[in-house]
């Protein structure tokens, strides 16, 4: 067995570089060389996914990288995280997340983008999918207790929505529930302050570190 | 047909603006395909149409952006792909003035290519060929294939426009300004762009989408250094804002919006238009600079 630290490494290596066929695998092998799965998940998978954001800031990554990287990820933490629960133990997530495509909009790149990043850097996410009424956001995010409502949309006439789910949710008198992420491309951090939601993110990387900073007290803008 | 040569020596050639926000104004609802209005709403189809001739388009687009038989399916209409091209192509020709031209839209399908996404090329090109030859058939004189992120996506685009069409076919690619240059969300480069096209032998190629028209200026001068091909910009009314009517509106009017064009034509762009948020009035202050462009050049 190659020894403990260069196990790590290559998963590390694995999700970086974007092979989610290989990250399971070196994941079992982790695991098989005594490794914790907290342990493996700490040191080896979530500096993984920084760097790939990293990468992405920095202009060395593009889409195709990122998604084999939130790709790799996965895969390696359904391996880890079956192995948490058989000992009994579990992942403290970071945070509930309810995301969707608003009303009148078929568009869902970014969000799966979004959903996929946000479930690899440690979050609960669940994807109401595109054309989410705002009534649906509104009765997911209450039933779930979700910590954030994050939407997404592509057109200039259903970003509007976006608006619509933070007025249905004052009129509930549930505003302060939850806080309020929005994105997509016609999406502006004006704009975002301008509907009064909480958190903007300009691409799937950002809108990781927005639902951290707004679930740990600060501000979402970028 | 267009000749191409004519318009690469000095003819300074103009699009149309916006047809999605245009559609919306007229009522299109959010959620509603935008291509049925071809077949339920022609009539309101063929007056934006005619208003970007008046305007002073020499050549409109067709509304048949999200037309390919992968985005149609979203909405349950892919066996109508060819019908609703073909429709689309026949509303612009009907209003079309003479010396004036249509263009055959092809956007991308909003999908992504294995291993990013599911899509296989062969899909996309059974996607894009019925809306090929049903724009063919309805009357263009040219085809746009346009907005486009992914080379794979957009030389399959090509491939089916070539397999059914001897017409010219021009392509834009949709680029960000990153750190470390332009770049598409795919990481295509200008350069990789450009030598594809230059192998591929498009008529005329450029941008549109995402970039205001300043920031489209430095990125049609790379262009210019990689290809003596007709160089499209069409760029956004600069960014969509929240109105006081709580409508959205983008916050370049035609003035601000048109400003730029004479230093984007300087860098070498030939064929130009508006992309998201402009409106016929921006193409009428475009229509000003190009008038005298051309009066200066012709």
């Amino acid at each position: 067995m190659a020894n403990e630290k260069n196990i790590l490494q290559s998963l590390n290596r694995a999700i970086v570089e974007g092979r989610p066929e290989e990250a399971p695998r070196l994941a079992e092998e982790a695991l098989a060389a005594g490794n914790q799965p907290l342990e493996i998940i700490e040191k080896a998978c979530v500096p993984a996914i920084e760097e790939v954001g990293r990468l992405w800031e920095a202009g060395d990554y593009f889409l195709p990288e990122l998604i084999a990287g939130a790709e790799a990820m996965k895969s390696a933490m359904n391996v880890l995280q079956q192995a948490l629960k058989s000992s009994g133990q579990s992942l403290k997530s970071c945070g509930r997340v309810v995301i969707g495509t608003v009303e009148g909009d078929i568009h869902d790149i970014g969000k799966n983008l979004v959903a996929s990043m946000l479930r690899a850097s440690g979050f609960e996410v669940i994807d109401l999918g595109a054309d989410v009424k705002a009534e649906k956001f509104v009765e997911t995010a209450a039933r779930e207790k979700a910590d954030i409502i994050a939407m997404s949309a592509l057109l200039t006439t259903t970003m509007l929505n976006q608006k619509k789910v933070i007025a249905l949710l004052q009129e509930k008198g549930l505003r302060e529930n939850f806080k309020i992420m929005v994105g997509g491309a016609p999406v502006t951090e004006k704009f975002a302050r301008e509907i009064g939601a909480d958190g903007y993110g300009q691409s799937a990387v950002q809108a990781v570190a927005v639902a951290r900073s707004l679930l740990a007290g600060g501000g979402g803008g970028r | 047909m267009i000749d191409i040569r004519s318009l690469a020596e000095k003819k300074i050639f103009l699009l149309d603006g916006a047809m999605g926000t245009e559609l919306f104004r007229t009522g299109l609802p959010p959620g509603h395909c935008p291509e049925a209005w071809n077949l339920e709403q022609p009539e309101k189809v063929a007056a934006i149409h005619r208003s970007y001739f008046e305007a002073g388009s020499k050549a409109v687009l067709t509304n048949s952006f999200g037309g390919n038989a992968v985005k149609l399916t979203k909405y349950e209409l892919q066996e109508k792909t060819y019908e609703l091209n073909f429709q689309a192509a026949k509303i612009a020709r009907s209003v079309c003035p003479p010396g004036c031209y249509v263009g055959g839209s092809i956007g991308p399908t909003g999908k992504f290519l294995q291993p990013a996404g599911e899509l296989t090329e062969d899909r996309l090109y059974e996607a894009f060929r019925p809306q090929a030859e049903g724009l063919a058939a309805g009357g263009v004189d040219f085809f746009l294939i346009e907005t486009q992120y992914d080379l794979r996506e957009a030389l399959a685009a090509l491939k089916a426009v070539r397999d059914v069409s001897p017409l010219p076919v021009w392509v834009t690619m949709t680029f960000n300004l990153t750190k470390r240059g332009y770049f598409t969300i795919m990481g295509v480069s200008p350069e990789v762009f450009v030598r594809a096209m230059e192998e591929n032998a498009v008529e005329a190629l450029g941008t549109n989408c995402t970039l205001s028209p300043a920031d489209m200026i430095e990125l049609i001068k790379q262009m210019r250094r990689l290809t003596s091909k007709p160089l499209i910009a069409q760029p956004n009314a600069g960014q969509p804002r929240l109105g006081e009517d709580g409508s959205t509106y983008y916050d370049q009017g035609p003035e601000e919006f048109a400003r730029p064009l004479a230093e984007l034509i300087e860098a070498g762009a030939m064929i130009v238009g508006g992309c998201c948020g402009t409106l016929p009035a921006h193409i009428e202050k475009m229509a000003e600079i190009v008038g005298s462009y051309s009066d200066k050049i012709g």
